[in-house]
């Protein structure tokens, strides 16, 4: 009996390692020559999912020597499924992600520094604080190329009807103007704007760059640290006190997504919803017959028309060898024209200075003309690049601003929180 | 005296006793009602979500019967993502799951029930120890492993590895099963002269058939439904399984394509059902049939 046991653990051992000695120097090329390259999209919707293959069909037909294969992931895992891949070594050679997203690939070494690699043409298309997003360290990790504004979707017929101004780009509302708006939005049964808040750190944060706070500072030795200062408390003030002291904003709201609160919309009994830019899409699609909209700029303060945002990037795989070439398909898939392409898929803003120029971005229609004005004030999202931040997030700040939002805790106990606590997760990252 | 009231109160118990059973009987089937209720509500939602058209899906008082019934979500669905491809893919991993899971499990589920001794308490505690890990904590060894054994991105891969995470608790189910058929009969058996060959294949395997049974189904939708190891050992589109091809249908922050995510979550709920309906009838049919003869 025991021999038998110890015949097949030794075959098995045998089988094992003839599997293993198979492996050989996979470089990424066939016998042929031909560089293969595998490039992850997360493009998910049907127009963005077609516009990224056909320009993979088109790159392809160009340049025989360099396949591309298209993999399609998806926003849902990605984070887990690239770092087993990174770990495993079989990570695919181009990346699409977002650089929110980027901070601990970047600094485990796992996204190659393009720095070198990228072409004059790309580094001077896309603006410095677009490059902002996916500078970790001394590396540039990613190339941001998409990229969506917040902004308030409102019901054409019900502004009017309030006779409140009607904001432009050039001229927002401030945040004391929106709070009186939505006040006068709000009665027979209808809120003047719902927040709909299940992800209220990034909201928070984002929006709170227009307001004059950043809440994650540098101190001398470069370190992050938080404080809450007055601007802090200006957009996340005025969201607490349209939901508990105005009423006219639907508390009920405030533990939905985006896509839970357009039911409502739709049937009136919001006036306005803030959302992401490319939500106009789902809009279009659902909206009932005859529901007239309108994009609207987010309200600007003290640090004007200013938000936060973290775009969709393309990054390459430190481990891959054809690095060049990869960076070469970014090139090509970002070039103006194919950028226009990209954003117009997933109804978002190009970052590309050029293809935010095109004459199809600029137009009134679904207030395309609105987001791409808005460009210019987008700036990285505040605390991206921190180390600790996921944490902070999950663990301190989703909980405080939740019970904030909803009136269980007031502005002190808020602040208290976000920032005793929080310093004390950012420290344990940056001893 | 005594006796008329006596047999005046005995009628008033009876009745009293009645109706606080009849009370009782109503409450149990209350809240057999409201659990069935729980249970089937999402699965009922989905059904209604697959059939109606976008413009309902963003109605503010949504109905549970689509006013304007479509199979466009149905269409979309197909055309968008390969959902054959995947059911494809995950039917081979799952049967093939199950049934390897199976084969290995009966012999030892047998050997754990029949021979207590160190051996069968160390393969319980094992049992019972390895269901601790998450997925997470295994992925990245297993991933190295599977990637030296050339196995990443094989369906057999995953194969293996559904095995080897189903086997555990199928061990278990049928170790119950097996510890179910009276040892009696196996020594009848071997009286009437029945080698211990004869013994299992002819008197243990059809009594355990309804367990084998319920034990691959486990196992089949184990791997039917499992997500993250498909997610992770499987690279190239035409291998991923349906799990992985429904995550398609979502964006970026919760955002969801949702009527074709509805109608491909639903076809991708049909083989359990289907399974289920069949299959259940005869487990629990096989199981009273044992418990009338005993």
């Amino acid at each position: 009996m025991r021999a038998t046991v110890r015949r097949a653990a030794t075959a098995v051992t045998v089988l094992a390692l003839l599997l293993t000695g198979c492996s050989g120097g996979d470089d990424g090329r066939d016998a042929d020559g031909t560089i293969r390259l595998r490039f992850q999209s997360l493009a998910w919707q049907k127009e963005s999912v077609d516009a990224n293959k056909q320009l993979v069909k088109e790159w392809n037909a160009a340049h025989p020597d360099v396949q591309v294969e298209y993999v399609q992931g998806s926003w849902d895992s990605v984070h887990d499924q690239l770092l087993t891949s990174f770990e495993g070594g079989e990570a695919p050679d181009v990346i699409h992600d977002a650089s929110d997203d980027l901070a601990d690939f970047a600094y485990g070494g796992y996204l190659a520094d393009l720095r070198p690699l990228l072409p004059e043409r790309l580094k001077a298309d896309i603006p410095e604080q677009s490059w902002r997003t996916t500078t970790f360290g001394e590396g540039v990790h990613g190339v941001p190329f998409l990229q969506e504004p917040r902004v308030l979707i409102a019901n054409t017929k019900l502004l009017k009807a309030s006779g409140a101004r009607t904001p432009t780009p050039e001229r927002p509302w401030s945040w004391e103007e929106f709070r009186q708006v939505t006040k006068e939005l709000t009665g027979q049964g209808r809120y003047g704007i719902a927040w709909p808040l299940k992800e209220p750190v990034s909201v928070s944060l984002n929006l709170g760059l227009s307001g004059g706070g950043r809440l994650f500072h540098r101190d001398g030795d470069g370190k992050a640290v938080l404080r809450f200062e007055p601007g802090d408390g200006v957009v996340t003030g005025t969201i607490h006190d349209q939901v508990n002291t105005d009423r006219s904003a639907a508390r009920s709201a405030l533990g939905m997504g985006g896509s839970d609160a357009l039911p409502g919309f739709f049937g009136g009994r919001y006036a306005m919803l803030p959302l992401g830019f490319s939500y106009r899409q789902q809009i279009i699609q659902q909206a009932p017959e005859g529901f007239e909209w309108t994009v609207l700029p987010m309200p600007a303060g003290a640090g004007g028309a200013v938000q936060g945002v973290s775009p969709q990037t393309l990054s390459v795989a430190e481990e891959s060898p054809h690095q060049k070439e990869a960076v070469a398909f970014i090139d090509f898939l970002l070039r103006p024209a194919n950028m226009v392409r990209l954003a117009r898929g997933d109804w978002m803003l190009p970052t590309g200075t050029e293809a935010l120029a095109d004459p199809s971005l600029r137009v009134a229609e679904h207030g395309w003309a609105v987001g791409a004005a808005l460009a210019e004030g987008l700036r990285p999202a505040p605390a991206q690049s921190v180390r600790g931040y996921p944490e902070w997030k999950d663990k301190v700040a989703t909980p405080a601003y939740q019970e904030f939002y909803s009136g269980a805790i007031g502005a002190d106990e808020l602040s208290n929180r976000l920032v005793e606590d929080g310093n004390r997760v950012l420290a344990r990252y940056q001893r | 005296m005594r006796r008329g009231l006596l047999t005046r109160g005995a009628p008033d118990r009876e009745s009293t006793g009645l109706r606080t059973g009849r009370a009782a009987r109503t409450g149990q089937y209350l809240a057999l009602l409201a659990y069935l209720v729980f249970l089937a509500f999402p699965f009922v939602w989905l059904i209604s979500t697959a059939f109606k058209p976008a413009r309902e899906l963003g109605s503010l008082h949504p109905t549970w019967i689509p006013e304007n019934p479509t199979l466009d979500n149905f269409r979309q669905a197909f055309d968008e993502q390969p959902l054959l491809q995947a059911a494809g893919n995950s039917l081979v991993a799952a049967v093939s799951a199950a049934l390897i899971a199976v084969v290995i499990a009966t012999p030892m589920a047998y050997v754990m029930a029949r021979h207590r001794g160190r051996l069968a308490t160390a393969a319980t505690g094992w049992v019972v120890v390895s269901q601790a890990f998450p997925f997470v904590l295994v992925i990245i060894p297993l991933f190295l492993i599977l990637k030296n054994l050339h196995l990443i991105n094989t369906l057999w891969g995953l194969i293996l590895v559904y095995v080897v995470w189903s086997l555990p608790f199928a061990l278990w189910m049928l170790a119950g099963y097996v510890r179910a058929v009276p040892t009696e009969l196996e020594e009848a058996a071997a009286v009437d002269g029945a080698g211990r060959f004869r013994t299992l294949v002819s008197v243990v395997a059809p009594l355990l058939a309804p367990g084998i049974v319920a034990t691959a189904l486990f196992a089949f939708i184990t791997a039917w439904n499992e997500f993250f190891f498909a997610l992770v050992l499987l690279k190239t589109p035409e291998k991923q399984t349906l799990p992985v091809v429904l995550t398609h249908f979502l964006g970026a922050e919760g955002v969801a394509d949702l009527g074709p995510l509805a109608a491909a979550a639903f076809l991708a709920t049909l083989p359990s059902l289907v399974l289920f309906a069949f299959i259940q009838r005869r487990i629990t049919g096989g199981m009273t049939a044992g418990a009338v003869k005993h």
